[in-house]
C-alpha cells in the first residue's frame, strides 16, 4: 500500500512537467495548427538560462522562474517573427516541420559548443531536503515545482477564458479566416501563442533544474512525451493536455509498479497508439 | 483530413523517437569521452611538447639503433582525449626507460599512428608503421574493433602485439586462436563483473554481513545488456542470488518507478552501469524515494565520470565503482606523483595499463636478446613478471603477477590474456574515490552500509 501511495505521488509529480509541457505544445498546435519539434529543446534552454541566473547571479531558480519566462516569451515571439510567420504563409507542413526540427538541431548543438557535454545540476540549500509525509516521501523541489505547476496552470486557464487577448487567441484557434473578418491581428495572436508556449516550456525547464541534470540533449525525452500528451489529450485542447500530463506521468509509475519496470515504456506508447487507433476509428464513425 | 494529419503526426512522431533513441545512444559515450576532452585538452597540448623534450637529449646518450614502438590510438575526433591519456603513460614509460640506459642499450622511440576512432584506418596505419616506419613492435587499440584489425595486420606481418586496454570478450575467443602475435593484458569485460562479485564476497571480511542477493539497475542498451549477461555467467560460483533486473531507456526523465522496484527487491547489493546523466538521477532518485541500499557497485562509466561527485555532492559517499587504477592503489601512489608532477593530471586506468605495457616489451625484448618480431612473440608468451620489471618499477596495477595464458572462462576458451590481471573496487569517500578492494592493494576500509549523505 504505501508502495502504491509512493507511486501515486511520483506519478503525479512527474505528471506535472508532462501536462506543462503538453499544454505548451497544444497552445501552439491550437492556434497554428503545427506541431513544434523544438519544444524539448526550448525545455533545455530554459534550464542553462535558469543555470546561468543561479550560477552567475546567484539567483535562486525558483525566483529565476519570471525571468526564464519572460525571456523564453520574447525569444519565441522573435522565432515566430522572423521565421515561422513567414513559413506559415507557404501552407507546407514539410517546411514548418523541417523548420522546428532544424531549429531544435540548432539549439541543442549551440548548447553543446557554449556550454559543453558535460552534464551539470544545480544545487541550492534546499535542493537535497526531504519531507516525510506518512509512508511517502517527498524531494522538497519537486513539491514546491508542482505548486508552481498548478499555479501556472491555473493562470493559464484564466488567462485563455477571462481576458481580451486569451478571447482572441481562442478565437483564432478555433476559426482564424473568422477571426480575421471581425478585426483580429491574426499574425500578432501567433506572436503570443508562439511566445507563451515557449514561456511554458522554458518555465517546465526552470523548475526542473534542482532534480534533474542540465545537458544538451535533456529536453528530447521531455519533448517526445509532450507530443504524446498532446494526442492524448485531443489536439488543441488545454485542459486535456492537462489531464493528459498527469495520466502520463500516473501511467508509467503505475505500469512499473503493477507490470515491470522494464515494460513502462512500452505500456506507455502502447497506449499512445491504442487511444489514437481508437480515436480515429471514432472520427470515421461520425463521418 | 483530421486522420490524414493524424497519420502523418503518428509517423514524424516515430521518426522523431527513433532519432531520439539514436541520440541517447550515442550521446552517452560521446559524453564522457568529450568530457574529458574539456578537462584534458590544454594539459595534452604542453604535456607532449614536454615528454618529447625529454626523450631527446636521454635517446642522444643511447647510441644503438633505436627499437622502435608503434602506437596506434585515437589523436583526432571524438575519442581524442582518451588517445591522450594512453599516449601519455607510453611517453612516461619511455623516457623512464631511456634515462635508465633503454633496451640493451638501444633507446625506445614512439611512432604513433592515428586510427581517429575508425577500423579501416587503424587498418591502414598499421600498414604504414609496419612497412615504412618499420615499427619492432605495436600497441594499440583503444576501441576493440580497431584492436581486432590492426592485431591482424600486425600478425599477418609478424609484428608482436599487445593490447593495454581492448577489454572485449570476443578478442581473444576461439576465433582468434591462432593470432600468436597478439596478447592482451588487460582484464576481459566478465572479468570487470566478475571482479565485482568477488568484491561482494570479500567485503564480508570487513563488514561481517554477508551480500546474499543482489539486484542489477542498468541501461537497455548494450552496456547493461553485457551485464547482466555476465553476472548471470557468474552469480552461482560466488552464491549470489539475482532477485531483480531494473533496467530504464537511456536519459530518463524519472527513474522512481525503478528505484521502487528495487526497493521492493530488497537485495544486500546492487550493481549497476548507466551512463553519467541517469547516474545521477538514479543517487538523486534514492533519496528522494527513502530508500539506502547498504551497497552500491557500479560498472564505472557514469559513475566516475568527473561530474558525477560535483552534482551530487555528499549524498554520492558510498557509492563504489570498478577502476583500473586509482591514485591511492599502494602500488601507484609513488608513480602517480611523479606522472602528476610532468603532467598536471592523475594518472588514469588507461595511462597505467599503458605505461605498463612499455615495460612488459622491455622486459621481453631484452629476454629475446633481440628486436626480431619471432624471438619477441616467443618470450612474450613465455614472459613472467612477478611483482616488479626486472631493473625496474613494481607493478602499478592491482594485480602483481603478468603471464600470458591460454585458459577456459566460464566455459569458452580464451588465449593469450594475462590471467592474473584484475580491477580495483574504489568507493567515494568524503566526496574522493578511495581503493577499497583488493584489500592488499588499498589502506582504507569500506564505508558500510553505504552513507549516501
Amino acid at each position: 500500500m504505501s508502495m502504491f501511495l509512493q507511486a501515486c505521488v511520483n506519478g503525479l509529480l512527474m505528471g506535472g512537467f508532462y501536462s506543462l509541457m503538453g499544454m505548451g505544445q497544444n497552445i501552439i498546435f491550437g492556434v497554428m495548427k503545427i506541431v513544434n519539434f523544438c519544444h524539448g529543446e526550448m525545455l533545455m534552454v530554459g534550464m542553462y538560462l535558469t543555470f546561468i541566473l543561479y550560477t552567475f547571479f546567484g539567483i535562486d531558480p525558483y525566483l529565476a522562474v519570471p525571468i526564464v519566462a519572460v525571456t523564453m516569451f520574447c525569444l519565441g515571439s522573435l522565432i515566430q517573427h522572423t521565421l515561422i510567420t513567414p513559413s506559415l504563409g507557404t501552407k507546407s507542413f514539410t517546411n514548418l516541420l523541417f523548420l522546428t526540427v532544424g531549429l531544435g538541431l540548432l539549439l541543442s548543438n549551440g548548447a553543446l559548443v557554449i556550454f559543453g557535454s558535460e552534464y551539470r545540476s544545480i544545487r541550492t540549500a534546499y535542493s537535497q531536503t526531504y519531507i516525510q509525509l506518512g509512508p511517502v516521501t517527498m524531494a522538497l523541489p519537486r513539491l514546491i515545482s508542482f505548486g508552481v505547476l498548478i499555479v501556472v496552470t491555473v493562470a493559464l486557464f484564466a488567462f485563455l477564458k477571462y481576458t481580451t487577448i486569451g478571447k482572441q487567441i481562442r478565437a483564432v484557434s478555433q476559426n482564424p479566416v473568422g477571426a480575421e473578418v471581425v478585426g483580429i491581428d491574426v499574425k500578432k495572436i501567433y506572436i503570443l501563442t508562439y511566445g507563451l508556449g515557449i514561456a511554458l516550456a522554458g518555465t517546465a525547464g526552470a523548475l526542473l533544474t534542482q532534480f534533474y541534470t542540465i545537458f544538451p540533449t535533456a529536453g528530447a525525452s521531455f519533448g517526445f512525451r509532450a507530443l504524446i500528451v498532446v494526442v492524448v489529450g485531443g489536439l488543441g485542447s488545454i485542459p486535456g493536455a492537462f489531464l493528459a500530463g498527469i495520466f502520463l506521468g500516473l501511467l508509467e509509475t503505475m505500469s512499473a509498479l503493477f507490470i515491470s519496470p522494464s515494460y513502462s515504456d512500452l505500456i506507455v506508447f502502447m497506449t499512445f497508439i491504442v487511444i489514437l487507433v481508437v480515436r480515429q476509428t471514432m472520427i470515421a464513425r461520425r463521418k | 483530413m483530421k486522420l490524414r494529419k493524424l497519420t502523418s503526426l503518428l509517423c514524424v512522431a516515430a521518426v522523431a523517437m527513433s532519432a531520439l533513441s539514436g541520440c541517447s545512444g550515442s550521446g552517452g559515450s560521446e559524453t564522457t569521452a568529450a568530457t574529458e576532452a574539456t578537462t584534458t585538452a590544454a594539459a595534452g597540448g604542453e604535456s607532449k611538447a614536454e615528454a618529447e623534450g625529454e626523450t631527446e637529449p636521454a635517446g642522444a646518450e643511447l647510441t644503438g639503433e633505436p627499437i622502435k614502438i608503434g602506437t596506434i590510438y585515437a589523436m583526432s575526433g571524438g575519442s581524442a582525449a582518451i588517445g591522450t591519456n594512453i599516449l601519455r603513460g607510453i611517453d612516461f614509460a619511455v623516457a623512464e626507460i631511456n634515462a635508465a640506459g633503454g633496451v640493451d642499450g638501444r633507446p625506445l622511440e614512439v611512432v604513433r599512428g592515428d586510427h581517429a576512432g575508425d577500423a579501416a584506418t587503424g587498418r591502414s596505419e598499421a600498414e604504414r608503421l609496419i612497412t615504412q616506419e618499420h615499427v619492432d613492435v605495436m600497441m594499440g587499440c583503444h576501441m576493440s574493433v580497431v584492436t581486432e584489425v590492426v592485431a591482424q595486420v600486425c600478425q599477418q606481418y609478424g609484428v608482436p602485439m599487445i593490447t593495454a586496454i581492448s577489454t572485449l570478450d570476443r578478442l581473444s575467443n576461439e576465433e582468434h586462436k591462432d593470432m600468436d602475435y597478439f596478447f592482451r593484458l588487460c582484464p576481459l569485460n566478465s572479468v570487470y563483473v566478475e571482479d565485482m562479485l568477488m568484491y561482494l564476497r570479500d567485503s564480508k571480511e570487513q563488514t561481517g554481513e554477508e551480500i546474499k542477493t543482489v539486484a542489477i539497475f542498468t541501461d537497455r542498451a548494450a552496456i547493461g545488456q553485457e551485464l547482466i549477461r555476465c553476472v548471470e555467467l557468474f552469480k552461482d560460483e560466488y552464491g549470489l542470488e539475482l532477485v531483480a533486473t531494473v533496467d530504464y531507456t537511456s536519459n530518463a526523465t524519472d527513474l522512481s518507478a525503478q528505484v521502487l522496484a528495487l526497493k521492493q527487491a530488497n537485495p544486500d547489493a546492487i550493481l549497476c552501469d548507466s551512463y553519467i546523466g541517469d547516474a545521477t538521477l538514479f543517487i538523486q532518485t534514492l533519496k528522494e524515494q527513502n530508500y539506502s541500499p547498504k551497497m552500491i557497485v557500479a560498472k564505472a562509466n557514469g559513475f566516475t565520470d568527473p561530474s558525477f561527485i560535483t552534482n551530487l555532492g555528499s549524498i554520492a559517499n558510498g557509492v563504489a565503482s570498478v577502476v583500473e587504477f586509482n591514485p591511492d592503489l599502494t602500488n601507484g601512489k609513488e608513480i602517480n606523483e611523479e606522472f602528476k608532477a610532468e603532467f598536471g593530471v592523475d594518472m588514469n586506468g588507461h595511462s597505467a595499463e599503458s605505461y605498463t605495457v612499455v615495460w612488459l616489451f622491455k622486459a621481453a625484448i631484452e629476454a629475446a636478446g633481440s628486436a626480431e618480431g619471432e624471438a619477441v612473440k616467443e618470450a612474450l608468451a613465455n614472459i613472467e613478471i612477478n611483482g616488479e620489471f626486472p631493473g625496474g618499477r613494481k607493478i602499478v596495477l592491482p594485480y602483481d603477477k603478468i603471464k600470458f595464458e591460454n585458459y577456459d572462462l566460464a566455459g569458452e576458451a580464451h588465449y593469450r590474456d594475462n590471467t592474473s590481471a584484475s580491477v580495483a573496487i574504489a568507493q567515494i569517500q568524503d566526496g574522493e574515490w578511495k581503493t577499497v578492494w583488493p584489500f592488499d592493494f588499498s589502506d582504507t576500509k569500506i564505508a558500510y552500509p553505504a552513507p549516501l549523505q
